[in-house]
Order: structure tokens, then C-alpha cells, then sequence
């Protein structure tokens, strides 16, 4: 059995069952078991093709990810409820093209989503064989420029990486 | 005897498929049966003590299966069983061998039977109309016989028109009758009411006889009727079912001859009839046509004599009733024995058929001398006492009424009438008999001229038939008419028997008795007689004078107006039609609405301004109960002002999702998270598959947007919401008893095990409702399937090649299966779906294939979760199956048809099909284990690990409720999803899931709408 996909079948169960007893919420054997038959039940009902390419979960970066994350997504939403109220003309907003450095459809897809979070900011399309992400800003000038808006999502891909590329600079 | 009709009537088809045409042989029993028990019967009715038979039916509604023999009931009784029996026959050698539907034929024509029987022995107002309508279907499944002919269908049509229109004007007649005192016919005869409403109720009862016996100005049915084959029209049309409307005149004469409008109609109904047929009958051709007129112009006179309201009349009538039906139903068959042998009726083409068929020709002479009135025949002594009983100074006239009025006038009209009618009887008589039997001379294409010197002119003398050629007929077939025109001159004999059976039924009226006998010295009545043949006599003699004098005064014909009236009545449905069914949605939507704000919405207002009905409670009205509340109310009237206004459909669709979003909020605030779960699903879904509508629809409303318009589509919702809202308000108001919900917390864990009382009602308490409920969804996907499933009924499910699909790696376990297909992929995107591929590049997004991949697995195993957890939290089988339906829209969006395909690789109707065998065969197991239907049981036990198990059965119940709604979503998505994709992908158009309005449907669900907006604008 090959391993990268018995893994992955693995990692499905394992979060399946963990959201069953989320659901549940009791940690009793019977629902951890019940659990376990249900994620077993639903992935060979429906199965699809594995994608995840998470080879480990370093702490650190993972804790520097989410508190950067909550941190822009705190200071844009008000920057943006600033925007909508203030007084004066719209912003003036744009669509800017960032080259990501990872070819990995999952990290690219993993910043896209987060940029997507952050208010002000909207992926409107990925080319995954050009490594090409489309965002749509809400305040151009505001964000820095187009270069602003690169860096930033650079920065982003890269604290992804970080937390959960195989290594660092992991092109697959 | 009934049964015995019903059976033989039921029967017939399979004899008919065995016998052949012997069948009616068999059928004929059942007739005659009824001829036998009038005979056994007879001593009993002349006793005065005829059997009665009473079977309760609807006892609620005072419905009774009554009969009773009594007179008048003997006397039709021998006529439609006697008559039925003899035609019954008669078919078994009319028909030829192979005929056509002649098991319908032969079924219908025995019911018909069983159905005259039934008429004329009921003795309850509503059972006579039940056998009333059934004579008239069966009517019109005979004359409609031959249904490949237009003359046919049109005929059929005209009667069951105008015999149901009198049937239901009968019909309200009958009511009254029945309101004002019993429904027991002999009773109301007995005792007849009176007043104002009765006397609506008599002219009533008297439209509905008119258009059953073919009085004017109903008459012109039964001659179009003769479109039907010969002994239905023997049957029908002269002894059974025009004998109806004559048999309810005799019927309710001795209670309510002394009526005035009674006396009005039925001198003008009959006397106008008996001349305007008789008249017509001069004219025709047709031997069939010509014996159609006479009849008209007979039941005329029968109407009248019935109707008159004296004893010596009823018993004339009664008499002429007998010798009608023998007289006529032998000319019909004679008819039709000379239709079959010469292949014509065309009296201008026959000649010498007297030679030919002598039987057929003595029939025929006796028949018509009785029909004249001819001595030694019954017809002959009937219509001596009909003369005798109208002779004004014979003392017979009723003291009251119209017939007193005028000093005797109009009963000098009478007479009059009658004798002119008598008279016209005798001429048409003469023509049948010229028409068909007499000698016209050699047989020459040089059209010689006839012997008589007075045949019809040369030039459109159709070609004459040889004689010679003329084939001898079966005698099944010469005999029956036979029989009943020597039963004539037989009954003829017999008038003293005749007198006292009879009598008994004139006994009810008032007058002198009259009498019935062959020779009864030198009355009156036989030198009115005499007067009568003379005339006729004479008419026949210049018959050329006559039918030239009729040709140059065309009168306006009742038909040409009846089809007037009709297309007149077909204009103006389909105007009405045209009208009211625009086909434009919202102009339906409108009156919908608008109906229902001015109409409940008027006496809503009127109940609020005056105070609200008596003993309930005060309205008290709190602004909220939490301000929350005034924000999500908010919200909901902004976006369903502003959907009212919207030009774009995708707009208006959003917003009201909007709205729905609102109204969920608006229920979580009252403490109802299960209604704001199923409500937010619902709308989810609801959404998806608007979006994916309206790919296929214009994106705007109207091209020509007027502000009128949306004022105007504003007001409508805005005064069917203040309406809603003051219902919501009264509503609980009006309530007068204890809620029967109050028990529903109790019983819910009593009888249902569980807490949620919501899923509780409806997987048990109510669950024969939601059986029902599920039942509807079904049919609605069904509906939903076939629409748009143009090509195939439902589609079939859409599958990638074998060797691509994911569950063949996941089995196989092929470490290389993934690689391959990434590297075949090898356009940059990788397989996140099953199907992904099968879209085209530039229609993918691969962020919403990789959120799908991602979060689709947990929405099943939430699905699962609501499934279980339903029976004590919120959720439930109804909201599983919206999360999985909604997991497959998902997968939909990102991944095209094919991946739909992949993620159900089911037939919706198998998903639908089980679920609801599931919820509705669950709940018959319980029968079988001794419970109610759909009973529920409780099962707890302790399982070594997994700790206490509470199970319910219901709970089977509800994974049926499941399996339905996920194969309701799947369908709404193969059809409006994936069907229209491909009717799209064959248009050439690129619109598609994962093209921006596809996508915007998904993803807004998730982040609100600010996305969907950007998504969307140009």
C-alpha cells in the first residue's frame, strides 16, 4: 500500500472522526467509535481524489500563521468599515497579479483562501500552471501599491510554508 | 334483477370475445328477466300491494336505495324489458360477424337496460337522477357508437349536452321537491307540497322531461341521433330513454297536474311538439329520419295526454305509451332490416321491397295502423280514448286551472291540436309505408316515371335498388319487429285487463274514468277519428303540394341554434380563456395576491375596526421582545423592498434570499433553532438552484423597465405583507379551545423518545402528514425531471469511463493511479474532484475544487449528525438531507455534470423511491407486529462499550424522510444543473458552473454578499 495515500486516507478518518465528536460533543467510546464508522462510511461512499500535501505542522510558525492572520484580518476589517463610512471619494481599487514561489496546488490554494479572508481583499482567479494569483483590492493606494499587495501575499505564502511545508522552500 | 343487469353488463365483453355475436342471446336474459318479474308481479300490482324494496345507502344523508313496483313502474317495466329483450336479439343478427367493438357495444347496451330498469322502479328522488344521468352516459356511449364518424361524435355530443343540461335542471327541481317535504317519491305524489318553490320546481322537473323526450325545443337531438346503429335507436329512441322525460310527467302528474305552470308547459311542450314533429316527419327521406320525427311528434302527444291531469287522459296516455313502444320499436327494426338488406334508407331509392321482404312488410303495416290509430290495433284504441278524454264536453276537463280558463277555449285547442296531429300521424305513416314497400316501377337509368305519377322529380331521383338485389334477411332479424306489431294488435284485445292495471295509476287523478276498448259505439271520438284518417288520408295524397308548400317555408330550425349558441359558447370560452390564462407568471402571481389581500384582507379589517369576534381575547401588541429582533426585521423589509424594485433577476433572487436569511434569524430569536436550521438550508438550496436557473434566463426582468411597474409590484407585496401580518395577528386570537399542542412536549417523550418536539411531530405524531408531504416532494421532482428531461424521461446518471474513476484507485489502491492522472491533467490543475477534467480550463476553479475536496466529507458526517441527533436536538432527517443535497450542489458547482454524476452515481427516482418506501413501509411494519400504522417504539439497551443506546423506530422513518429531500436535490440539480448545462453545451453558449454567476451562487452562501456582487458586475 503506498504510503502517501494510506496517509491520507488516514488523516481523512482521523478528521472526520474528530469533527463527529465535535458534533458530539462527548469524548464517550461509543461516539469516538460511532464516529470512526461514520468517516469510514462516508469516505467509501464518497470518495474522492487526495490532494493534501501537509507533510508536518511545525508549532512555531503554525503560532506565528494564525496570530499575523488575526491580526490583519482585525485591522483590515476596520479599515475597511473606515472606508465604507468616511467621508470623500472611493478608494480607488485594482487588480493586482502575484507570482507565488510554491508550485503546490494546495499551498497556493491555502493563500489564496487566506488572502481571500482578509477583508479589502478578493482572490478573483488562480492559474496554477502560471503560479499566478489574481487579487482584487479594495484600496490600492491604501495597501501600498501593487508592490505592497505582492510582498504582503508573498509574506503570507511564506508563513504558510513555513508552518507546513515538508521543508523550507519545499517546491512540491 | 338489477344485479342481474349489472353482471350481464359486465359480462358482456368476455361473452361477446367468446360467443360472437350469439352472445346477445345470453345478455337478452337479463331484459327479459325484467318482463318476467313484471309478470309475476302482476296480481300484487293490481292488489294494489306492487313489492317496495328499500336498501339504506348514504343513511347520513338520507339516501336510500328504494324501489317499488307499482301501475305505471309495470307498464314500463314490460315496455323497456320487452322492447330491450326483442333488441337484444335483433343485434345478435344485425351486426355482422366481425364488427367493431361490439363487446363495448353489447356491455353498454345491457347496462342501459338494467338502467331503464332502475329508473323506472325507483322511488327515491335521488336515486331516479342517478338512473337519470346513467341512461344519458350510456346514451351517449350509444349513439356515439361508431366513433370514426364525425356525424357520430357530433350527434353523441349534442345529446349528452342537452340531456345534461336537463338533467341538472331536473336535477334542482328534484331537490326542492325533495327539501320541502320527503325524497320518497310515493310519498310526494301522494301528498304533494305547493307554493312558489314548488312551482319552480315543477317547471324544473318539466325541462329536464322535455329534453330527455325530444320536446321542442330540445327536440333536434333525436333525430341527429340516428346516427347510431339501428337497434339503438329502436331502443333508445323509442321505447327506453325517451320514455323517460314522458314517464317523470306520468310520474308526478297526480300530484301536480293541477299546477298552473304545469298546465302551461306541458300544453305547450306537448301540443307544440306533436304538431312540429309531425309536421317535419312530412318531409324526410330518411326512413330512420322520418320515424325520428314521428317520434318527437308522439311523445308529444304522450307528454300531453300524461300531463293533462285527468283520469280518462292519464289512462289514454298510458295506453298509447304501451302501444308506442311496441309500434315504433317495430317500425325502427323494420328499418333497420331494410337498411341491411337494401343498403339504403333513402326512400327515394327503394322500390318493391313489399315482394322482397313480406314479413318486414306485414310488421310494418301493423305497426304503423297502430301508430295512426287504426282499427283493430292498441294504437287504435288508446287514441280513441285520448280523443274521448280531451272532447271538452265530455265532462272529463279538470274544474281549475288554464283549461277551465277562456271558457273552454283553449280546451277546444286542444282537441283541435290533437286531431291535426292524429291526422298528420296518419300521413307520415302512409309515407313510411309508400317509401318503403311500394311498387316505383321497372328499374331504368332512364328514371321512368313511377306509377303512382307522383314520385320525387327525375333529375334528383337517386338511382333506385333492383329488387332483384335485395337480400333475404335472417330471421333473428324479421321476426322481432314482427313480434311487437302483433303484440299489438294483441293488447288490442285485451283492454278490459288493460283498463284495470292501468287504471290504477289514473286513479290518482281527478275526473271521470275513461275506458279502453275496441269498439265503443258510435262516440265522438270515432268520427273524430275518422276526420283524422280522411285528413291524413288526404295530406298523403297531395303529399308533392305539401312537401313543395313546406320547401318554400323554411322554418328557422332549433338545431341551426343550438350550434350557434354553442360556437357562440366556444368563442367565448376561449376569449375567457385567452384572457385570464396569459401565460405570464406574474400577472398570475398578481391576482393570487392581490385576491388574497382585498378579500380576507377586507374582513380582516373590518374584524379589527369593529373590535374582533365575541369572547376573545383582547389584542395586546408588544413592539419586540428583544431588539435584535427590529434589526433582522429590518433587514428582511430593506431587501424585500428593494427585491420588489430590482430590474435584475440575479439581484431580486439574492436579495430575497436575503430576506430568507432574516426570517431565519427572526426564528432563532424566538427560540426555534430547528426551524432556523431548516429555514437556512432551505434557502441555501433554494438559492443554488435559482442561480442555476437563471444561467438559462434573460438577466433582466424586462427590457422596457417602467417605474409604474415596480410601484406597482411594490404595493402588491406591500399590502399582501400588511394583510399577512394582520393575520398573524388575529389568528391566535381567534383561538376558542385548548391548543391541541399543549400536549406535545409531554408526548413527545412518552410516545415518541424524544426532546425535539419538532422532529418528534413530524416522524411521529403527524407522521402521515409528512408520509404525505414526502409524497408531493416526489411527485414534484418527478414533474421537475420530466420537464426538462426532454429527450429520455429522466436521464440517465452521468459517469466517467471506467478506468478514471476515484474509487477504482481508492480499491485498487494504485500508487501510480494519482500520479497518472496528474500528470494526464498536466494543464497546471490538479484532480481535486473525481470530474474536474471534464470541464475545459478556463471553466474551472480550482480554489472552489479544493474548498469542495475539503469540506464536502464533513458535510456528509454533519448530514449524518443531524440525522441522529434529530430526535432530541435540532435537525432531523429533513435538514440532513438539505445538508447533503446541498454538499452535492457544491460539488456540482466546482466540478460540472460529471461530478455530480460521480458524487451520486444514483438515479434520483431509486433515492426517492426508497425513501419513501422506507418512511411509509417502516410505519406498516408496525401493523404487522400489532401497532398502529406508523406507530413508533423505544428501544434502550446497554451495549458493552458504547454505553446506553436509546433507539427509535421512527428514526427509520426519518432516513426515509432523508433519502427523499437528497433525491429531490439531486434531481432539481441533474435537471436544472446538469440537463441545462447540456442544453447549453449544445447551443454553443459557454455559460456553466465555475463560469462567474455559477460560482457566485456558491461561494456567496459563504462570505456573504459583497463577493457575489463582485463577482457578478461587469
Amino acid at each position: 500500500m503506498n504510503r502517501r495515500t494510506s496517509w491520507g486516507q488516514w488523516r481523512g478518518i482521523v478528521v472526520l472522526t474528530a469533527t463527529w465528536v465535535l458534533l458530539w460533543g462527548s469524548l464517550s467510546p461509543g461516539v469516538v467509535l460511532t464516529g470512526l464508522l461514520v468517516a469510514l462510511g462516508v469516505l467509501w461512499l464518497f470518495p474522492l481524489p487526495d490532494i493534501s500535501r501537509v507533510a508536518t505542522v511545525r508549532l512555531w510558525p503554525l503560532c506565528v500563521l494564525v496570530t499575523r492572520f488575526a491580526t490583519d484580518l482585525f485591522v483590515a476589517s476596520f479599515q475597511v468599515a473606515w472606508l465604507a463610512v468616511r467621508p470623500g471619494p472611493t478608494p480607488r481599487g485594482g487588480v493586482v497579479g502575484v507570482r507565488l514561489t510554491s508550485p503546490s496546488v494546495a499551498f497556493e490554494v491555502a493563500t489564496a483562501e487566506l488572502a481571500s479572508l482578509i477583508p479589502g481583499s478578493v482572490v478573483v482567479e488562480i492559474r496554477v500552471q502560471e503560479q499566478m494569483l489574481y487579487l482584487h483590492v479594495l484600496d490600492l493606494a491604501g495597501s501600498g501599491g501593487p508592490d505592497g499587495v505582492r510582498a504582503s501575499v508573498l509574506a503570507l505564502e511564506r508563513r504558510i510554508l513555513r508552518a507546513f511545508a515538508a521543508k523550507e522552500g519545499e517546491t512540491a | 334483477m338489477l344485479v342481474a343487469h349489472i353482471v350481464a353488463a359486465a359480462s358482456a365483453p368476455a361473452l361477446v370475445s367468446r360467443l360472437g355475436r350469439r352472445a346477445f342471446w345470453v345478455l337478452a336474459l337479463a331484459p327479459a328477466s325484467a318482463v318476467v318479474y313484471a309478470l309475476v308481479h302482476t296480481g300484487d300490482v293490481l292488489g294494489g300491494t306492487g313489492p317496495v324494496q328499500v336498501v339504506e345507502w348514504v343513511p347520513a344523508l338520507g339516501l336510500q336505495l328504494a324501489f317499488r313496483l307499482d301501475a305505471l313502474s309495470w307498464l314500463m317495466l314490460l315496455a323497456v324489458g320487452g322492447v330491450g329483450a326483442l333488441v337484444l336479439l335483433y343485434c345478435s343478427a344485425y351486426f355482422s360477424r366481425n364488427a367493431h367493438g361490439l363487446g363495448r357495444f353489447a356491455g353498454v347496451l345491457t347496462a342501459f337496460a338494467g338502467t331503464m330498469v332502475g329508473l323506472v322502479t325507483a322511488d327515491d328522488l335521488l336515486l331516479l337522477f342517478v338512473f337519470w344521468e346513467l341512461t344519458t352516459v350510456f346514451s351517449y356511449l350509444l349513439i356515439g357508437h361508431y366513433a370514426d364518424r364525425k356525424q357520430s361524435r357530433r350527434a353523441a355530443m349534442q345529446a349528452i349536452v342537452l340531456t345534461t343540461a336537463g338533467g341538472l335542471t331536473m336535477l334542482v327541481g328534484l331537490v326542492v321537491l325533495g327539501m320541502s317535504g320527503t325524497w320518497r317519491l310515493s310519498e310526494l305524489v301522494a301528498d304533494p307540497p305547493r307554493g312558489p318553490a314548488v312551482t319552480v320546481a315543477v317547471v324544473c322537473l318539466l325541462v329536464g322531461a322535455a329534453t330527455k323526450s325530444a320536446l321542442i325545443p330540445f327536440h333536434f337531438w333525436l333525430p341527429a341521433a340516428m346516427a347510431a346503429p339501428t337497434p339503438v335507436s329502436a331502443y333508445l329512441h323509442a321505447a327506453a330513454m325517451v320514455k323517460a322525460g314522458v314517464y317523470l310527467v306520468a310520474r308526478f302528474a297526480p300530484g301536480f297536474a293541477d299546477v298552473p305552470a304545469w298546465q302551461v308547459m306541458i300544453l305547450a311542450l306537448g301540443g307544440g311538439t306533436l304538431l312540429v314533429g309531425a309536421y317535419r316527419a312530412l318531409r324526410q327521406n330518411d326512413l330512420k329520419l322520418l320515424l325520428a320525427f314521428g317520434t318527437v311528434s308522439q311523445l308529444g302527444f304522450l307528454v300531453l295526454l300524461l300531463g293533462f291531469g285527468t283520469r280518462a287522459a292519464a289512462l289514454a296516455g298510458l295506453a298509447l305509451l304501451g302501444a308506442h313502444a311496441m309500434c315504433k320499436a317495430a317500425l325502427f327494426l323494420a328499418v333497420g332490416v331494410i337498411d341491411s338488406a337494401a343498403g339504403t334508407r333513402d326512400l327515394r331509392r327503394l322500390t318493391g321491397l313489399a315482394r322482397a321482404l313480406p314479413g318486414t312488410a306485414v310488421a310494418s303495416v301493423l305497426a304503423v295502423a297502430s301508430m295512426a290509430g287504426l282499427p283493430p290495433t292498441a294504437g287504435f284504441v288508446a287514441k280513441e280514448a285520448a280523443l274521448a278524454a280531451v272532447l271538452p264536453d265530455a265532462g272529463h276537463a279538470p274544474p281549475t286551472g288554464v283549461l277551465a280558463a277562456g271558457g273552454g277555449a283553449v280546451g277546444w285547442m286542444v282537441l283541435v291540436v290533437v286531431v291535426l296531429g292524429s291526422a298528420l300521424t296518419v300521413a307520415y305513416g302512409l309515407r313510411f309505408l309508400w317509401g318503403a314497400f311500394a311498387n316505383r316501377g321497372p328499374v331504368s337509368p332512364a328514371g321512368a316515371e313511377p306509377p303512382s305519377g307522383r314520385g320525387p322529380d327525375p333529375e334528383d331521383a337517386p338511382q333506385l335498388i333492383d329488387p332483384a338485389e335485395v337480400r333475404r334477411q335472417p330471421v333473428l332479424l324479421t321476426w322481432p319487429p314482427l313480434v311487437l306489431a302483433l303484440l299489438g294488435l294483441a293488447v288490442a284485445a285485451t283492454g278490459a285487463l288493460g283498463e284495470s292495471v292501468l287504471g290504477l295509476h289514473a286513479d290518482g287523478l281527478p275526473g271521470e274514468p275513461g275506458h279502453l276498448a275496441l269498439w265503443s259505439g258510435l262516440t265522438p271520438a270515432l268520427g273524430l277519428t275518422v276526420v283524422a284518417v280522411a285528413l291524413g288520408v288526404a295530406v298523403f295524397w297531395w303529399r308533392d303540394a305539401v312537401e313543395r308548400t313546406q320547401e318554400r317555408f323554411r322554418t328557422p330550425s332549433a338545431d341551426g341554434l343550438y350550434r350557434r349558441t354553442m360556437r357562440a359558447l366556444d368563442d367565448l370560452a376561449a376569449d375567457v380563456t385567452a384572457f385570464t390564462q396569459r401565460g405570464s407568471l406574474p400577472v398570475y402571481l398578481g391576482v393570487v395576491l392581490v385576491v388574497l389581500a382585498v378579500g380576507p384582507g377586507l374582513f380582516l379589517g373590518i374584524r379589527l375596526l369593529s373590535g374582533g369576534p365575541e369572547g376573545s381575547a383582547p389584542i395586546a401588541l408588544v413592539p419586540w421582545d428583544r431588539p435584535a429582533q427590529v434589526a433582522a426585521v429590518a433587514v428582511v423589509v430593506a431587501s424585500a423592498v428593494l427585491a420588489a424594485r430590482a430590474r435584475r433577476r440575479l439581484k431580486a433572487v439574492i436579495l430575497v434570499g436575503v430576506a430568507g436569511y432574516g426570517n431565519a434569524v427572526l426564528f432563532l430569536l424566538h427560540g426555534a433553532p430547528d426551524l432556523a436550521l431548516t429555514q437556512i438550508l432551505a434557502e441555501t438550496l433554494t438559492l443554488v438552484i435559482m442561480v442555476l436557473v437563471l444561467r438559462r434566463l434573460p438577466p433582466y426582468f424586462s427590457d422596457r423597465p417602467l417605474a409604474a411597474d415596480r410601484w406597482g409590484r411594490l404595493a402588491v407585496g406591500a399590502l399582501t405583507g400588511v394583510v399577512m401580518m394582520g393575520v398573524a395577528v388575529v389568528a391566535p386570537s381567534a383561538r376558542v379551545f385548548r391548543p391541541v399542542a399543549a400536549d406535545f412536549p409531554e408526548e413527545a417523550v412518552s410516545f415518541g423518545g424524544g426532546h425535539n418536539i419538532v422532529n418528534v411531530t413530524l416522524v411521529d405524531i403527524r407522521a402521515w402528514d409528512t408520509v404525505g408531504e414526502i409524497s408531493v416532494l416526489l411527485v414534484a421532482a418527478t414533474g421537475v425531471a420530466s420537464l426538462v428531461f426532454l429527450r429520455v424521461r429522466s436521464g440517465e446518471v452521468l459517469r466517467l469511463p471506467r478506468g478514471q474513476r476515484t474509487h477504482a484507485t481508492v480499491r485498487d489502491g494504485d500508487p501510480a493511479a494519482g500520479e497518472v492522472r496528474e500528470g494526464a491533467v498536466g494543464q497546471g490543475a490538479t484532480g481535486a474532484l473525481s470530474a474536474g477534467r471534464t470541464l475545459t480550463p478556463h471553466r474551472r476553479s480550482v480554489l472552489l475544487e479544493v474548498i469542495t475536496r475539503t469540506v464536502f466529507h464533513a458535510m456528509i458526517v454533519f448530514a449524518v449528525f443531524l440525522l441522529f441527533t434529530g430526535h432530541d436536538r435540532p435537525g432531523g432527517g429533513f435538514a440532513a438531507g438539505l445538508v447533503v443535497g446541498i454538499a452535492l450542489a457544491v460539488r456540482y458547482l466546482a466540478g460540472g455534470r460529471y461530478e455530480l454524476g460521480e458524487a451520486a452515481p444514483v438515479h434520483p427516482g431509486l433515492l426517492l423511491g426508497t425513501g419513501l418506501f422506507l418512511s411509509a413501509g417502516v410505519g406498516l411494519l408496525a401493523l404487522l407486529f400489532g401497532g398502529e400504522v406508523l406507530q413508533s417504539w423505544i428501544l434502550d439497551f446497554e451495549v458493552p462499550v458504547l454505553g446506553h443506546v436509546h433507539l427509535v423506530t421512527s428514526l427509520f422513518f426519518d432516513v426515509g424522510v432523508m433519502l427523499v429531500v437528497i433525491g429531490l436535490a439531486l434531481d432539481v440539480l441533474r435537471t436544472l444543473g446538469a440537463e441545462l448545462d447540456r442544453h447549453a453545451d449544445e447551443e454553443g453558449e459557454t455559460m456553466a458552473p465555475g463560469s462567474t454567476v455559477g460560482m457566485a451562487g456558491a461561494t456567496g452562501e459563504k462570505r456573504g454578499d459583497g463577493v457575489v456582487d463582485q463577482g457578478v458586475r461587469p
